[in-house]
């Protein structure tokens, strides 16, 4: 995740052929996906970085009653920009990115459909992600009404200010980044596929992301629309005076703001899948109905949007009711897909298999509680609560973020050519599995006992002070098991160990190939495999054993 | 319309079974971490990549699960809404003429105000003073209809003891119609965030027998005695 070439040789016999120029404006200027992909997924480290900080901040201040880390505005910018940030400038882009680096490399192209696009795609994020953060900088701060920033609130009659401002040109333009970006690697998985790869051989991954991209082209415009009505209300606020620009700001946001979660969820779905199987040294178990249920679980988040509506008195319950609890029949058959491959392999362990084991408890937790959620008789009480706030942490930060991790672990030698030190990346596992759960499952107590999100501060009488600071130590475990994954990074890239073509033995593409791999991925010393499966690499040991 | 008697019911079914499917998935999840150890095993338990009949077995499965948890969620919304209790005949059901209480609730940055139609009776109070807070009465054992409405930005009602919620808009008058079936006090708290104070925009409703809350519609003077 660095702008620095590796400087370690190949292990392959015969030269390879290298990028000639290495300089930075070489890396801004790339039309390499997998230059664009690492630059996408490096800013979006370093957000991660940046905006947990802010959370961090935030827990402090909660961990005792009436304590002031913050004023209560600066506070409000904080939970804006953390739950805004993670989701335009951090999550969003690691899914998206992850299938850019991986999608050309899995399906044996060259490179990504439209480079030029893909590129300024990159350059509308990072563009959105600086616009977004700069409102820091103004004599007013960063935004400060919530991460889906519902009007009036959102208006200059309520929040002047530039801080405002700056982030609807921000989240527009990271959203139209993201767009352009997703069309592009759709369109390479369509179109762009090697000799042989049919659309039934392409990997979970990239099936993982056909369906995330599908959910982006179909929601992401939807937020730009969202974005226009809330500048047209900073031009006009009286628009707002309105109850129909209200909740129709509110239905378009929803539209967008439900797929974006499984947008944030689906490749690393994909990613789990393909480390299973490859850590427990067997073909993914239930390919074809991992993929139907996939594509059905996209079509379906289309129509779900209303559940984050029960509580305004002005949405269709059963109707989103209905279609939010039937998302279980497609969640449930990946999950199958995982037990399954699981218990019909021989497992190692290394640090992208404990990250993707724990991904399926965890990420199950998010899952569970979201059916209670999609009830509402039960949202009533716990919508806007800090049940929430529990609800989706677990889905994001103790469920996707460990599907990323995973990614992250067993697809870094192939991107960089470098190995990772083991011990630290299970130190910073450890960590991670005690902190998300020691952070994130005392706010589900919190929520039922009435503590509200979003809120600076508490009164000691309101009971909340014994959960508030079992989740602030735990927050302080992730940032100790963050430090160690940076740690990690920077010790692999400044004391490198070479890694080989193939250090897992992997079943797809990516691992036939060079690490990292040649300008155009295959060449003529690394050939394209024959594709006879989903898993082209196990089939080949198989024929050869 | 009692929303915490029927949040208890559905929410404790619901954490039986997932209760139930998080123990059953982690077991197999330990269970093959255990078992399935390379070291321990040169050969794979099982070589098929797929099985049709379990894995449509199983949809079906998922299916009768999505089936009841449907059927749970909307019976039980349906439970709570007045005009269905009154055609119905469950222990829900009110009887017919126990026409709800009026109660007019306004929203507002960041406090709250109440007023009862045909009555001049009115509260509010300073929301950021826990000595000061409005005290919203309403009368126990009757439906209650709260009109709720803002007079800025998008607020909620919330009383987290009683498990009900109902946003508040301007522009936007909604009805939220629940019963107090005992008599007492409970805290109340904006839910929707809505500005620099939403911290604070606490309030109270005090449910007090039919009798003091005709003295209270009269008088103004709020009738003591209930405690939380
Ligand atoms: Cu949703
Ligand atoms: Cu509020």
């Amino acid at each position: 995740m660095t702008a620095t070439e590796p400087r370690v040789p190949h292990d392959e016999p015969r030269p390879v052929p290298r990028r000639t120029r290495t300089t930075v404006l070489s890396w801004v200027t790339s039309t390499d996906h997998k230059r664009i992909g690492l630059l996408t997924l490096g800013t979006a480290v370093t957000l991660l970085v940046v905006i947990g900080a802010l959370a961090l901040t935030m827990r402090a201040q909660l961990a005792r009653p009436q304590m002031t880390v913050l004023t209560p505005e600066r506070y409000d910018q904080f939970f804006t920009i953390h739950g805004s940030g993670m989701i335009y400038l951090v999550m969003t882009p690691f899914a998206i990115g992850l299938g850019l680096y991986l999608v050309p490399l899995q399906i044996g192209a060259p490179n990504v459909a439209a480079p030029r696009t893909t590129m300024l795609g990159y350059w509308l994020y990072a563009g959105g992600a600086v616009t977004m953060l700069s409102g820091f900088a103004t004599s007013t701060g960063a935004a400060d009404h919530g991460w889906y920033a519902y009007p009036p609130l959102a208006s200059t009659r309520f929040t002047p200010g530039p801080g405002v401002d700056l982030w609807i040109v921000g989240v527009a333009l990271a959203g139209l980044g993201m767009l352009l970006m997703a069309a592009t690697v759709l369109w390479t998985a369509l179109v762009k596929r090697t000799r042989g790869m049919t659309l039934l051989r392409m990997p979970v991954f990239t099936w993982s992301v056909v369906a995330t991209n599908l959910m982006t082209i179909g929601a992401f415009p939807s937020l730009l629309v969202a974005m226009g009505i809330l500048g047209v209300g900073r031009v006009n606020p009286d628009l707002f005076d309105e109850n129909i620009w209200n909740i129709g700001y509110q239905h378009v946001f929803w539209f967008f703001g439900h797929p974006v979660v499984y947008v944030m969820f689906f490749p690393f779905v994909g990613a789990v899948a393909e480390v299973l199987a490859v850590f427990g040294a067997r073909r993914y178990f239930g390919y074809k109905i991992t993929v139907v249920s996939l594509l059905a679980f996209a079509a379906l988040s289309m129509s779900v949007w209303g559940h984050h509506m029960f509580s305004t008195g002005q949405a269709e319950n059963d109707y989103y009711s209905l279609t939010s609890i039937l998302l279980l029949v497609p969640a449930g058959m990946e999950y199958f897909g995982f037990l399954a491959t699981l218990v019909g392999g021989r497992l190692r362990f290394p640090a992208p298999m404990l990250f993707a084991l724990a991904f399926v408890p965890q990420f199950l937790v998010g899952g569970l509680t979201g059916i209670m959620i999609a009830t509402p008789p039960v949202d009533y009480q716990v919508t806007d609560s800090y049940f929430i706030v529990a609800h989706w942490h677990y889905t994001l930060a103790a469920g996707s973020l460990f599907g990323f991790f995973a990614g992250f672990y067993y697809w870094f030698p192939k991107a960089t050519g470098l190995q990772l030190r083991e011990r630290l990346a299970k130190a910073h596992f450890w960590f991670w599995l005690v902190g998300t759960n020691v952070t994130f499952f005392p706010m589900f107590f919190l929520g039922l006992e009435g503590m509200p999100r979003r809120i600076s501060t508490y009164l000691p009488q309101d009971g909340f002070g014994t959960a508030n600071l079992i989740a602030t130590l735990g927050s302080g475990l992730l940032a100790i098991g963050t430090v160690i994954f940076l740690v990690d990074v920077v010790i692999s890239i400044r004391r490198p160990r070479r890694a080989p073509a193939d250090p897992w033995g992997g079943f797809t593409l990516e691992w036939a190939t060079s690490s990292p791999p040649p300008p155009h991925n295959f060449d003529p010393d690394h050939p394209v495999p024959p594709i006879r499966s989903y898993a082209p690499l196990l089939d080949l040991r198989e024929a050869a054993r | 319309m009692d929303y915490r008697a029927v949040f208890d019911h559905v929410f404790g079914i619901q954490l039986w079974i997932a209760g139930g499917v998080f123990v059953l998935v982690t077991a197999l999840l330990v269970g093959a971490i255990v078992l399935n150890r390379a070291r321990r095993r040169d050969k794979l338990p099982f070589a098929a990549a797929e099985h049709n009949a379990v894995e449509i077995g199983f949809a079906v499965v998922l299916g009768g699960a999505a089936a009841f948890l449907v059927w749970l969620s909307l019976s039980n919304n349906h439970a709570l809404d007045y005009t269905d209790t009154q055609a119905g005949s469950g222990p829900q059901a009110v009887a017919a003429g126990a026409a709800p209480v009026q109660v007019a609730v306004t929203a507002f940055q960041w406090c709250w105000s109440a007023s009862y139609p045909g009555s001049s009776t009115s509260v509010t109070g300073s929301c950021a003073t826990p000595g000061d807070r409005p005290v919203i009465v309403v009368p126990q054992g009757r439906p209650v209809e709260f009109s709720l409405t803002s007079r800025d930005v998008v607020h909620a009602f919330w009383i987290p003891q009683l498990a009900v919620k109902r946003d508040a808009y301007p522009d936007h008058v909604n009805s939220l119609v629940m019963t107090f079936p005992d008599a007492g006090q409970w805290l109340g708290r904006c839910s929707e965030y809505c500005g620099t104070h939403h911290t604070t925009m606490d309030f109270y409703v005090r449910a007090v027998p039919d009798d003091q809350y005709q003295s209270f519609l009269q008088t103004g003077a709020l009738p003591g005695g209930a405690t939380a």
